[in-house]
């Protein structure tokens, strides 16, 4: 299995000289089954970069007209879906995708992005007019379903006075976790997290902030660098990925904040590798 | 009067290498008049920074007041705004201006940007007042000693062109608009470019004239006019139906209203920096080459034009 950051910021894009080694593009991580089937995690703006590299692919290409691929939501705030009106391969007639996120229904699931594309805020109006075959669907917590021949399994995180879903994929053998937007209470997460994240070999979370940048008055609805690496270690995963950056972090910033989850990895004597995602990062599972 | 980008781009924010020296954020423009009067002209990314700088004048203190103009809705000239932090500070003013629409109420719009569950936090629960003024497409009106006056444009859904003067100079914000040629824009989905053989009827043709002459109106004898030069000619030939001009375009309009200067601007987001060089190259040429007497200057991020009397 291959994964692909093409956005790690979270809140809101950062443009800037300061941000061009992580990148400023929200949330946007593309997954590559043993098979070749494609899996996007969020549609934040990195979600345009990559729908360039897909139209360009060499022949067969196939999202110039037959392609497929599922896109799982872990919630619609903004830094999450707002690629989606600019992701290329949506305009192409014959590509065919399937939206899973979190709504009561798929019917509400399906409003929420209709808002988006919506006359007064974007000029294609609906997504209907975007070309290809969307298919939306609202996920069952905590019942396995199968995606692009995966079993995915979602589960609840609190996020803030909201809250964001975290989903377990499972490629055969291999175990990819994805956890953005997670602002555990005092008691960290819920045992359904925690099994949900166990023994993962790849564990991307949220690691929005430092730890006293978290502290910090209305800054609990995302996790800390302290958080991502706590839950890694008690989850026992292999390789823990940090990801969705605070906006106003430059490069610098997210380096030292990095070194800090080194630092706390090498006190725990835990064996977890450790990646700090940036846009255009492919791992190997 | 002190003009100031915050924000330069359209459809999406880019970041990246490529983009560094004129900036990936969106549409945000700051007018500040000499005795103070602060207005800005749509709320874009660049807006998040705009309200940083903001905060750390008089509105750090709750005691600042904005007015804020806003072409048209679309996201990329209104996504900055749940991050402009004046408004976390109570005893700031916001005032909002865009033209009014029977299918809905501006604060409508802009209260479901921030509603559930697209963001964490809600417009009621901003500290600072916020109030909306919805304006007919060719409202005239003033700002303290700001003159505003207001023509219509022809991109989907409709935008509006504003004037400013104060301190015996004028600028004026002309973004988003397609050349008032080819296509009337107004609420309908254009789905592909016209046919070739497909003219124009009588009633598009005479519409398209009058807000065209609007349009040079409002440009008339202006400093400085900031313009939507998306596209290039090859762009243009592919999507007329989006709703963008070409840097000609501009020109054009310019040269029939006496301009002084001109700002292209709302860079499409997949022009390189070296992209847009070359472009204010070429556009400063064919100005020159045609006779006409313009300064052309590609906006980026942080640029700052004084104009007028006692600008600072």
């Amino acid at each position: 299995m291959n994964v692909t950051f093409w956005g790690v910021r979270g809140s809101t894009p950062a443009p800037g000289p300061a941000m061009v080694r992580y990148g400023g593009n929200t949330s946007c991580v593309s997954v590559r089954t043993k098979a070749g089937a494609l899996l996007l995690l969020d549609c934040g703006t990195g979600a345009r970069n990559l729908g360039h590299v897909l139209l360009a692919e060499p022949e067969p290409a196939p999202f110039r007209g037959r392609g497929q691929a599922a896109v799982l939501l872990s919630h619609t705030h903004w830094d999450h879906i707002q690629g989606f009106p600019f992701f290329g391969p949506l305009y192409v007639p014959g590509n065919a995708f399937r939206i899973f996120g979190p709504a009561q229904s798929s019917e509400l699931l399906e409003g929420i992005l209709e808002g988006q594309m919506a006359p007064q805020y974007f000029p294609v109006q609906t997504l209907k007019n975007m070309g290809a075959r969307i298919d939306i669907s609202a996920v069952v917590v905590g019942t396995p379903f199968e995606v692009m021949g995966c079993r995915v399994t979602a589960t609840w995180n609190p996020h803030g006075r909201s809250r964001a879903l975290a989903f377990r994929i499972e490629d055969g053998d291999t175990t990819l976790v994805y956890a953005s937007d997670a602002g555990y209470s005092t008691d960290g997460p819920a045992p359904e997290a925690l099994s949900l994240y166990a023994g993962a070999d790849l564990l991307i979370h949220d690691s929005t902030y430092t730890a006293e940048d978290r502290a910090r008055p209305g800054n609990q609805g995302l996790a800390s660098v302290d958080d991502a690496v706590a839950v890694a270690v008690a989850a026992g995963v292999r390789r823990l990925a940090l990801f969705h950056y605070a906006e106003d972090y430059t490069d610098t910033d997210v380096d030292r904040l990095i070194a800090s989850a080194h630092d706390q990895i090498r006190r725990r004597g835990v064996a977890l590798e450790l990646i700090g995602a940036s846009e255009g990062l492919t791992l190997t599972i | 009067m002190n003009v100031r980008f915050w924000g330069v781009r359209g459809s999406l924010p880019v970041p990246g290498q490529k983009t560094e020296r004129y900036g990936g954020n969106t549409s945000c423009v700051e007018v500040r008049s000499a005795s103070g009067t602060r207005i800005i002209i749509d709320a874009g990314t660049g807006i998040r920074h705009l309200g940083k700088s903001l905060m750390k004048e008089e509105f750090e203190r709750g005691i600042g007041a904005a007015h804020l103009l806003i072409s048209h809705t679309h996201w990329d000239h209104i996504q900055g705004l749940p991050f402009f932090e004046p408004l976390s500070r109570k005893g700031n003013q916001l005032n909002v201006y865009a033209r009014r629409r029977d299918d809905g109420h501006l604060r409508a719009v802009f209260a479901s940007q921030t509603g559930d569950p697209y963001f964490p936090v809600s417009m009621e629960e901003a500290k600072a007042t916020i109030s909306f003024r919805e304006l007919a497409d060719s409202a005239q009106f003033e700002i303290a000693d700001v003159e505003v006056s207001c023509a219509r444009l022809n991109h989907p859904y409709v935008a509006t062109a504003y004037r400013l003067s104060v301190d015996g100079a004028r600028v004026v914000y002309v973004s988003d608009t397609a050349p008032f040629s080819d296509i009337l824009f107004e609420s309908q989905y254009v789905a592909q470019p016209p046919l070739p053989s497909a003219a124009l009827s009588q009633r598009d043709r005479k519409k398209l004239q009058s807000m065209r002459d609007g349009i040079v109106r409002l440009c008339e004898g202006a400093d400085l006019v900031i313009y939507d030069t998306m596209f290039t000619a090859e762009d243009y030939r592919r999507l007329p139906h989006y709703g963008h001009s070409r840097p000609s375009d501009a020109l054009e309009i310019c040269r029939a209203a006496g301009v002084k200067s001109l700002a292209l601007f709302h860079h499409a987001p997949e022009r390189t920096d070296a992209e847009i060089d070359l472009i204010a190259r070429e556009t400063v040429a064919a100005a020159r080459g045609s006779g006409q007497t313009i300064e052309v200057v590609a906006a980026f991020e942080g640029l700052q034009i004084p104009l007028g009397r006692g600008h600072r």
